[in-house]
């Protein structure tokens, strides 16, 4: 094996076209409790077409791509397969239709093999019973040529999925959704963890699938990515479809445009620079750890320091080394004071307070009341056996403070709206008064008029001289909340942008790491 | 403010109450104050070696405590040993007692925490330790006695016709519930029982308190060893195993959640009543011990279907 | 290369850490009994492992799906007494054949309810068979309230012979090794892995998870009823709590066996192995001469320690790579 070139098909599809496919999701609707992800999720595509689905974070892209792939059940409009009505009441039945997604987050089952996992429930047979190992491999082999030459050598049929770094996953989760030869292939965020080899390569793949009669929707964070390989872009804004674009009519100007004209942008509220000439909170240098690669930068009390670039390039690792969360080396001192924290409890005794972005698995107990996840990191200041009324005093000024709406302190945090959970995860922090705030993007998934709140809570904290070190994977937050932006890029500052630099296209040149940098 | 719902260790209490009273039908005599008060007894030494294993459900990763049935017989053992029947030398049978079960929970502990063995295994694997070390202190001889004022002040009347170890029972109860309420600790652990990560991410030192649980648990069979002795008299070597698994079904029965998080040792005091009842009734029937194995099942398997569901992998 | 390959090799080969555990333990066995490897000694410690060795397979399959199943002893102590009512010292060939079949539909039913409690009604699996696990209790001491029965001669003296000069014990490991080969074979097998490694992934990438549950308590309750059979064979007679111990060594075998109790990865072989481990241990400890009183707690700290140590070297490597 490995013989054939790497840009060959598999026998299987490369001769026949596939059979040709129509799709429409018209006016499609989600609701989630109270909150709408989804107001009027539209979308065509058809046989030999790539759409991009592009939206800022929040728009619904994710909501709507998968009441297409069968993952979630719309509340409302329609979905067309082929002129018909549809809907799916599960993946597998999307999957039997013809349709395949790369999942973003993975769902790859990580003690099985390669082939194992590409080939899970349709795996090829002997005699109808036995599982054809030797087919099994070979066939994988030739899907993983397909990526040859962006693939490590231990990226082979027989690899145990848990041995394999993060991009190497992601191409075997693009495989295993091409392997059942889908007529619709969508990939949710598939490049975010991809090499630019394997990005390239992945693009030639999308051309010959369009070719051989295939519909490919992609959604990416990246522009360069949309111009380089899609036909038409859809874009979505606040859970609604607001136009279809021919990609060769138009430019990144316009599309940008259309996904934000009109969205709150917290542009008025920029936080004054005079924070600057205060004392120095944090200096950070040459820090490493997990993915971090010799960060260093100060920041200011009362500063509100913005950390930006595109997902997963290291800002979160710098906001879990500096919580005493991952493991990591290099200076760090802490008004004054060279600190190493090596678990939470360590930080939080100076004052250093984490805000997850991931309310679900880092932020709350869901079945808890609100009452005891505001309170959390703070019980011991209680006594030994707890004076609960002074914690619930504190608990009820906090809570009233961030306007937070409940119906009582007593009901599980899973009774309230994203928002005001995620005012939760906050008020637990605010409770502690940290003199040095981290925010993990602290809005996601929080609809707009919290996150106003939001701001001008952020406003007032820095009024009051609490330095905040602000990861935000929506750029415009950075640019209408922070007056001096650190944009990461593979785990290292790529450049620092402030007063007349911190302008959009600034940030997006150098988060994407393709364009000229400015000084 | 506080609004009436039927919580699952409410449930469990009328649950008892009815059964108290569905037993008169079965035998008139089964309703009466000297019953009742019996019945509490028998479900206050359930309940007390209980305790340890509420905490290690609720401290959840799949946490259960299969060594306090060998910690019970050990305590039980080393007083009976240590006493010799002497009443000044109670104080030394009850620090033995504590002792061993810390230590044997502090191992136990470790091996969780630290060695990252499963709490099954690693439970299942001391409870043979301290079974061998049983055989390897006692040489296959019991030699020792009970003091009497322990038999009194445990398992016979002392105040209003109430024996002492329905008081101890009692502050015990207590004594978790500020523990489980108003401690800490207790916040922590229902917290890691939850979400080990939001724990951690919010300043608890997860490994710590997963140990100082198993710890307790093992105090807490030790110290029902040694109260146990006082109603039992005497000891062997499979005293304390009859309490072992009716101690989990007692939790899951009170309503706390085998996934861990959740719960209360008001619950598992509740459960303790119902299983003692449930026991007590099917031999007021006088049903042959097959039958009451068998009903037992059944029960327990529909109380699991009532409370134990876990959750669906549809969204 | 090289690192893959052997990776590679442990992750499927899971046993062959307990495969050198069995060599290890074997010949400090055959350091105090020399005469070990004769036919007539290996045949006994065979006979003697052998009811257990084939429960510890049923219960390695539900363990790799992702489960446990605490009722399986309980089970074989049914399965025992329901064995001697049905069949006497009389019985004739055919009887004695329609009760084995009996027995092992009887134990598929049991499994059955185990694994539709799981898998439908969503329980947790402890609990859930440790409720069953009364019922088949009960149903033991039901069938059979006093010790007692016996066996026809020719079915004993059948569990003691050596056909082809070679130990019945050594047929049925083979039958054990060819049943989980075909097994592994299947498509079956992947659902199987697929569930106890990450059911969440499994449901989505289309395995039918529930039924796959369902069928792992199945698989432990034949196995179950086929112990039993074994265990009637090797004792001649019944009692209603014969087996009851049986269950909590099939889980320590399991474990000895490589198999992780997480679920997901492992050999079903691995569990035979460990129990001839366990056989092993108690043999080195009765021929070491150690004390009687202290041959319990020797025996507790060998397992104790065959089971931490993955933990321990695993800490400290990573103490060693901080």
């Amino acid at each position: 094996m490995g013989s054939s070139p790497p840009n060959r098909l598999p026998d299987s599809w490369a001769a026949c076209k596939t059979m040709a496919l129509t799709l429409s999701a018209r006016s499609l609707v989600k609701r989630y409790g109270g909150v709408i992800a989804l107001r009027d999720g539209s979308l065509e595509i058809q046989s030999g077409e790539v759409v991009a689905l592009v939206g800022a974070n929040g728009s619904g892209k994710s909501t709507l791509s998968k009441i297409i792939t069968g993952a979630v059940v719309p509340n409302g409009g329609h979905l067309l397969l082929d002129g018909t009505p549809i809907q799916f009441p599960n993946p597998q039945a999307a999957r039997k239709r013809g349709i395949a997604v790369v999942y973003q987050e993975l769902s790859l089952i990580p003690d099985m093999t390669v082939a194992e996992n590409i080939w899970l429930s349709h795996e090829p047979l002997r005699f109808g019973i036995a599982v054809n190992r030797g087919a099994m491999r070979d066939r994988t082999q030739a899907l993983l040529d397909l990526f040859a030459g962006t693939i490590s050598p231990k990226l082979q049929p027989d690899t145990p999925v848990t041995a394999l770094p993060p991009d190497e996953r992601q191409v075997v989760e693009i495989v295993k959704a091409i392997s059942s030869d889908p007529r619709l292939i969508i990939l949710d965020e598939a490049t975010a963890s991809l090499d630019t080899n394997q990005v390239n390569r992945l693009f030639e793949l999308v051309k010959t699938w369009k070719e051989a009669g295939k519909a490919v929707i992609i959604i990416t964070h990246r522009m360069e990515e949309i111009f380089r390989v899609a036909d038409k872009a859809t874009v979505l804004r606040s859970g609604e479809s607001v136009g279809t674009v021919t990609i060769a009519n138009t430019d990144e100007k316009t599309i940008v445009g259309m996904m934000i004209e009109g969205a709150v942008t917290p542009e008025q509220i920029r936080i004054p620079t005079t924070a600057l000439e205060s004392h120095v909170r944090l200096d950070v240098k040459r820090l490493n750890g997990g993915r971090l690669r010799n960060v260093s930068f100060t920041l200011h009390d009362g500063e509100l320091l913005g950390l930006g670039g595109l997902q997963g390039q290291g800002q979160v690792d710098l906001l879990l080394a500096l919580f005493g969360l991952i493991p990591h080396s290099g200076e760090v001192i802490l008004n004054g004071k060279s600190v190493h924290f090596r678990h939470p409890a360590d930080a939080m005794k100076q004052q250093v307070a984490y805000v997850p972005g991931d309310r679900g698995t880092e932020g709350l107990l869901f079945i808890r009341s609100i009452f005891e996840n505001m309170q959390l990191p703070s019980w011991r200041k209680y006594g030994i056996v707890h004076r609960r009324h002074a914690a619930r005093k504190d608990a009820l000024a906090s809570a009233a403070d961030l306007q937070m709406v409940y119906a009582s302190l007593d009901d599980p945090v899973s009774s309230l709206s994203g928002g005001n959970a995620q005012k939760v995860v906050i008020g637990k922090w605010l409770l502690r008064q940290p003199k040095l705030l981290l925010l993990g993007d602290p809005t996601k998934g929080v609809d707009v008029g919290a996150k106003g709140e939001f701001y001008a809570l952020l406003r007032q904290l820095t009024e009051a001289g609490t330095a905040i070190l602000f990861y935000s994977s929506d750029d415009s937050e950075l640019l209408g909340l922070c007056s001096r932006v650190l944009v990461f890029h593979e785990g290292g500052i790529r450049t620092e942008l402030s007063g007349e630099n911190l302008t959009r296209a600034n940030l997006v040149a150098a988060s994407m790491g393709t364009a000229h940098e400015h000084d | 403010m506080t609004r009436f719902t039927l919580t699952p260790p409410l449930i469990a209490l009328i649950l008892a109450v009815i059964l108290f009273f569905a037993g008169g039908l079965i035998n008139p005599d089964f309703v009466n104050p000297a019953q009742a008060t019996n019945i509490v007894r028998l479900a206050a030494f359930l309940g007390i070696i209980a305790a340890g294993q509420t905490l290690v459900i609720l401290s959840g990763g799949e946490g259960i405590d299969l060594s306090i049935g060998a910690v019970v017989t050990m305590g039980a053992i080393l007083t009976f040993r240590l006493t010799g029947g002497d009443n000044s030398l109670i104080w030394v049978g009850l620090l033995a007692s504590c002792g061993a079960g810390v230590v044997i929970g502090l191992i136990n502990g470790i091996g969780i925490a630290l060695l990252r063995i499963p709490p099954l295994v690693m439970t299942l694997g001391m409870t043979g330790v301290v079974q061998g070390t049983i055989l390897v202190l006692t040489q296959g001889e019991m030699i020792g006695a009970t003091p009497p004022l322990m038999r009194q002040l445990i398992a016979e009347p002392l105040i209003l016709g109430i024996p002492g170890v329905i008081f101890i029972w009692a502050m015990v109860g207590i004594g978790m519930w500020v523990l489980l309420e108003r401690t800490t600790y207790g916040k922590q652990l229902f917290a890691i029982g939850v979400n080990r990560t939001v724990a951690r991410f919010s300043g608890v030192r997860v490994q710590w308190i997963v140990v100082l649980t198993y710890i307790l648990s093992g105090l807490l069979a030790g110290f029902g060893g040694f109260i146990l002795l006082g109603f039992a008299q005497t000891v062997f070597l499979q005293l304390g195993n009859n309490y072992l698994f009716p101690s989990i079904a007692a939790v899951v029965v009170g309503g706390t959640l085998l996934s861990g998080g959740k719960g209360s040792y008001w619950g598992t005091m509740s459960g303790a009543l119902v299983l003692t009842l449930i026991d007590s009734l099917l031999r007021a029937a006088g049903l042959e011990q097959a039958y009451q194995l068998i009903v037992f099942g059944v029960i327990l398997l529909a109380l699991i279907v009532v409370y134990g569901r876990q959750r669906s992998l549809r969204q | 290369m090289n690192t893959i390959r052997l990776q590679r090799f442990f992750s499927r080969q899971s046993y062959v850490i307990s495969l050198i555990l069995l060599i290890v333990v074997v010949a400090v066995n055959y350091s105090f009994q020399n005469n070990l490897f004769e036919l007539r000694i290996i045949n006994n410690n065979l006979r003697t492992m052998m009811p257990l060795m084939i429960l510890a397979v049923g219960q390695a399959i539900v363990v790799i799906g992702g489960g446990v199943d605490l009722s399986v002893g309980t089970m074989v102590s049914m399965i025992n007494t329901l064995l001697v009512t049905w069949i006497t010292p009389e019985s004739t060939g055919g009887e004695i054949a329609l009760a084995f079949a009996l027995v092992c539909g009887i134990g598929i039913l049991g499994g059955a309810l185990n694994g539709f409690a799981v898998a439908f009604l969503r329980l947790q699996p402890i609990v859930t068979t440790y409720a069953t696990s009364f019922i088949f209790s009960g149903i033991a001491l039901l069938v059979l309230p006093r010790p007692g029965g016996s066996l026809p001669r020719d079915l004993v003296t059948f569990y003691r012979s050596t056909p082809l000069d070679l130990p019945l014990g050594l047929y049925v490991i083979g039958v054990l090794i060819l049943f989980w080969i075909v097994l592994r074979s299947t498509r079956y097998a992947q659902y199987l892995f697929a569930i106890g490694s990450s059911s969440d992934a499994a449901y989505a990438t289309g395995v039918p998870v529930r039924s796959v549950r369902v069928t792992t308590y199945v698989w432990s309750g034949l196995f179950a009823a086929l112990a039993g059979i074994a265990l009637t064979l090797s004792t001649g007679s019944g009692q209603a709590n014969i087996g009851d111990d049986m269950t909590l060594n099939s889980v320590v075998a399991v474990v000895l066996g490589g198999i992780a109790l997480r679920g997901g990865g492992g050999n079903a072989i691995g569990a035979v192995i460990g129990v001839i481990i366990l056989g092993v241990i108690r043999n080195i400890i009765f021929f070491a001469e150690v004390p009687t009183w202290s041959q319990t707690l020797v025996n507790a700290l060998v397992i104790l320690a065959a089971l931490a140590a993955p933990g321990v070297i695993r800490l400290i490597r990573r103490l060693i790579q901080r």
